[in-house]
C-alpha cells in the first residue's frame, strides 16, 4: 500500500509554482525521510497530502487510494506542521482533551503514560513548554490518534541536538510499536540517517531520487548523506536556468 | 465526558460506516477556546448591568414620585414631571452620574459592535496568524464542522445573553417611555429594545468573523468592523428604518406619549398647497408665540389662521412589527456573513 501517491501534481501560490508535475508513490511500511533545499515543495506537497492545501493541478491520494482531505484521509493522518502549532494558551491537560473531542479514535492511556515518561506536567500551559517539550507533545496528540500515516514537516529544525536525538527515538519507537508510516521532511539529513528507510530527494518541485535506503545504499555504494548531496547538486544543476516564476 | 477508564483505544476506521465526530465534543472545544472571550463579555455586560440596575431603581423610585402627585395638571406636578426629565433623562453635565440616560444610551450604541468585534475577529485569524489552524484543520472532525461549531456557537450564545440583557434596558427606560418624553422609535431607545440589541451584537460579530477570515489578521478585522457597523447603524436609524413600512400622513401637531415616530412635518396654506421652509419662516408670527414655553403655541398660532401642520407618522402600534424587519435582516446578513467565513476555509489553503 501507498501512503501518499501523487499524480502530476502541482500547486502554484500566485504566479510562483511550488511543486510542479511531481508524480511519486510513498509506500507504506517505511520511515520516509523527504529531503530538500529550503523551497523545494517539501511542505507544499506535505500540506496537500494531509488535505490542508488543494492542488492546482494533478492529484494526491493517501493510505491506499483515499482522496487527500477527505473524512477518510483525515482520521487516517496524523500531521504535524513545522514548529508544532498548538493553542499556548491551554495547559497540556485540556490541549489533549481539545485534540481528545476532535477525533473519534484517541488512546487517552497511551497519551498520559507518554506525557508521564517525558516528564510533561499535565498542568503546565503549552506556551510555557520547551521547545523540545512542545514537540514532543505534538507527537504525543498525533500518536493517540493512531494514525496509519504519521507526517512530520520539519520536526528537527526549531530543536537543540539532544531534543532532536530524544525525538527522532520516540518517532523511531513509535514506528515499531504501532506498525505506523511515518513520512518525515527535513532540509538537514544528518539527523535523519540513522533511522530513515526509504528517501526521497525533492529540488525545485521535482523527485530527484527516490528508493529504499538500502537499495540505495547498495546501487550506490556510498553514504547517504553523500547521495543525497550528489543529486541535490544533480537536482540544482539540472534546473539551473529554467524558469520556474512560469 | 470523564478521563481514564471510559477512554479506551478505538480502533482504527474500517470499512464501516464512518460516523462523525460528535457536535458536543467538538462544542466543548469552541466553548474551551473561548472561555476568555466569554469571561470578558461577562465582565463588561456584568459591569453595565450594575450600573443600569442601580439607576433603574433610583429612576423608578424617583418616578413614582412624579406618578403620586395629584392633579396631574397642577403646577407644582409639572414642575415634578419636567425636573424628573432634566435630571434623569438627560441635558446636564454630569449626565453620567446622574443617571442621564441620554448619555446613558448613547454610550450603549457601541456596546453591540464592541462585543461582536471582541468575540468575532479574532475566532479564525487567531488560528491562521499562529498557524494552530494546521493542527486544528487537519484532526478527525474535519474543518467543515469545526468551522461550523466555532462560528455558530458563539453566535448563539452572545445572540442569547444580549438578547436577556435587553429586559434591563426595558427596565432601565419604563419611566421615559411612561412619562411619554420619550419614544421607542427614538433611535437610542429603539436599538436597545425589542430584538435590535441583540440583532446588532450579532451582525457585530458575524461581520467581524467575516473579515477576519478574510484578512487573516485580527486588528484590521476589528477596525474594519468598527467602522463599517458604525456606518450601516448609523445609515439604518436615519434612512432605512423610516421606510420598513409606508408612514401615516395625519394633520394636526401630535406629540408627546402615543404620537409615534414622526418622520417628517410640514405646513399647507389655506388654500391647500404645501409651503416651502423658507415660506414658513418667514410667517408673521409674533414673539409670544415664537418665545412660547407651551409646545402647542405655535400649531394653535397656525390653526387660528387657516394654516394646517401635516407630519408623517410611524405609529407606536408599529414598534414590534419595525423590531422584527429590523432583526429579521440583521439576521439574513448575518447568516450569509457567517455561511461565507465557513465557505471561506473550506476552500482556504495553507
Amino acid at each position: 500500500m501507498n501512503v501518499i501517491e501523487s499524480t502530476a501534481l502541482g500547486k502554484r501560490y500566485r504566479r510562483t509554482w511550488a511543486l510542479r508535475d511531481c508524480t511519486l508513490d510513498i509506500p507504506g511500511g517505511h520511515i520516509v525521510a523527504l529531503v530538500g533545499p529550503n523551497g523545494a515543495g517539501k511542505t507544499t506537497l506535505l500540506t496537500m497530502a494531509v488535505g490542508l492545501t488543494k492542488p492546482t493541478e494533478g492529484g494526491v491520494t493517501v493510505l491506499g487510494g483515499i482522496p487527500a482531505g477527505s473524512p477518510d484521509a483525515l482520521e487516517g493522518i496524523a500531521f504535524v506542521a513545522q514548529d508544532a502549532p498548538l493553542y499556548r494558551n491551554l495547559p497540556v491537560a485540556d490541549m489533549l482533551r481539545v485534540a481528545r473531542s476532535l477525533n473519534r479514535c484517541w488512546d487517552q492511556r497511551r497519551a498520559d503514560d507518554r506525557l508521564e515518561r517525558l516528564a510533561i506536567p499535565s498542568r503546565q500551559k503549552v506556551g510555557e513548554l520547551s521547545g523540545g517539550q512542545k514537540a514532543q507533545l505534538a507527537l504525543t496528540i498525533a500518536l493517540a490518534r493512531r494514525p496509519g500515516l504519521l507526517v512530520l514537516d520539519e520536526p528537527l529544525a526549531a530543536l537543540d541536538p539532544v531534543a532532536r536525538d530524544d525525538f527522532m527515538a520516540s518517532v523511531v519507537e513509535a514506528a515499531r510499536e504501532d506498525d505506523i508510516s511515518v513520512v518525515l521532511s527535513s532540509h538537514v539529513l544528518a539527523e535523519l540517517e540513522r533511522v530513515a528507510t526509504y528517501l526521497i530527494v525533492l529540488t525545485r518541485g521535482q523527485v530527484q531520487v527516490a528508493g529504499s535506503v538500502k537499495d540505495l545504499l547498495a546501487s550506490h555504494g556510498a553514504g547517504l548523506e553523500e547521495i543525497a548531496l550528489r543529486h541535490l547538486r544533480a537536482g540544482v544543476g539540472a534546473t539551473t536556468g529554467t524558469d520556474t516564476q512560469r | 465526558m470523564t478521563t481514564g477508564a471510559t477512554s479506551t483505544t478505538a480502533s482504527p476506521p474500517a470499512t464501516a460506516a464512518r460516523r462523525p465526530v460528535p457536535w458536543t465534543s467538538i462544542g466543548w472545544v469552541t466553548l474551551r477556546q473561548r472561555r476568555g472571550a466569554m469571561i470578558g463579555v461577562s465582565a463588561l455586560l456584568g459591569l453595565i448591568a450594575l450600573y443600569l440596575v442601580i439607576m433603574a431603581i433610583i429612576e423608578n423610585h424617583a418616578y413614582t414620585a412624579v406618578t403620586a402627585c395629584h392633579p396631574a395638571a397642577a403646577v407644582k406636578c409639572q414642575q415634578l414631571a419636567q425636573a424628573f426629565s432634566a435630571t434623569y433623562w438627560g441635558g446636564s453635565s454630569s449626565a453620567l452620574r446622574s443617571g442621564g440616560a441620554q448619555t446613558v444610551s448613547s454610550l450603549m450604541f457601541v456596546v453591540p459592535v464592541l462585543l461582536g468585534a471582541f468575540v468575532g475577529a479574532p475566532l479564525i485569524s487567531r488560528e491562521l496568524e499562529t498557524g494552530t489552524f494546521r493542527f486544528a484543520w487537519t484532526q478527525g472532525a474535519g474543518r467543515t464542522r469545526w468551522a461550523v461549531s466555532t462560528l455558530v456557537l458563539p453566535a448563539l450564545l452572545l445572540t442569547a445573553v444580549t438578547g436577556a440583557f435587553t429586559a434591563l434596558f426595558w427596565w432601565y427606560f419604563r419611566p421615559f417611555l411612561a412619562d411619554g418624553q420619550v419614544s421607542e422609535f427614538l433611535p437610542l431607545a429603539f436599538g436597545l429594545l425589542g430584538v435590535a440589541f441583540a440583532a446588532w451584537t450579532l451582525f457585530a460579530f458575524a461581520l467581524a468573523a467575516f473579515t477576519g477570515t478574510l484578512f487573516r489578521r485580527t486588528v484590521p478585522a476589528m477596525a474594519v468592523t468598527l467602522i463599517v457597523y458604525i456606518v450601516l447603524a448609523i445609515g439604518t436609524a436615519t434612512t432605512i428604518r423610516p421606510h420598513y413600512a409606508a408612514p401615516v400622513t395625519e394633520s394636526g401637531w401630535n406629540h408627546g406619549a402615543g404620537a409615534g415616530w414622526v418622520i417628517s412635518s410640514w405646513v399647507k396654506a389655506p388654500d391647500g398647497h404645501q409651503l416651502s421652509q423658507a415660506a414658513v419662516s418667514s410667517l408673521p408670527i409674533p414673539a409670544s408665540v415664537q418665545n412660547s414655553q407651551s409646545p402647542d403655541a405655535f400649531n394653535n398660532w397656525l390653526t387660528s389662521h387657516g394654516y394646517t401642520m401635516w407630519q408623517s407618522v410611524q405609529p407606536d402600534s408599529r414598534f414590534w412589527q419595525f423590531q422584527l424587519t429590523e432583526g429579521g435582516w440583521l439576521l439574513i446578513v448575518s447568516a450569509l456573513l457567517i455561511g461565507g467565513a465557513v465557505w471561506l476555509i473550506r476552500r482556504r489553503g495553507a
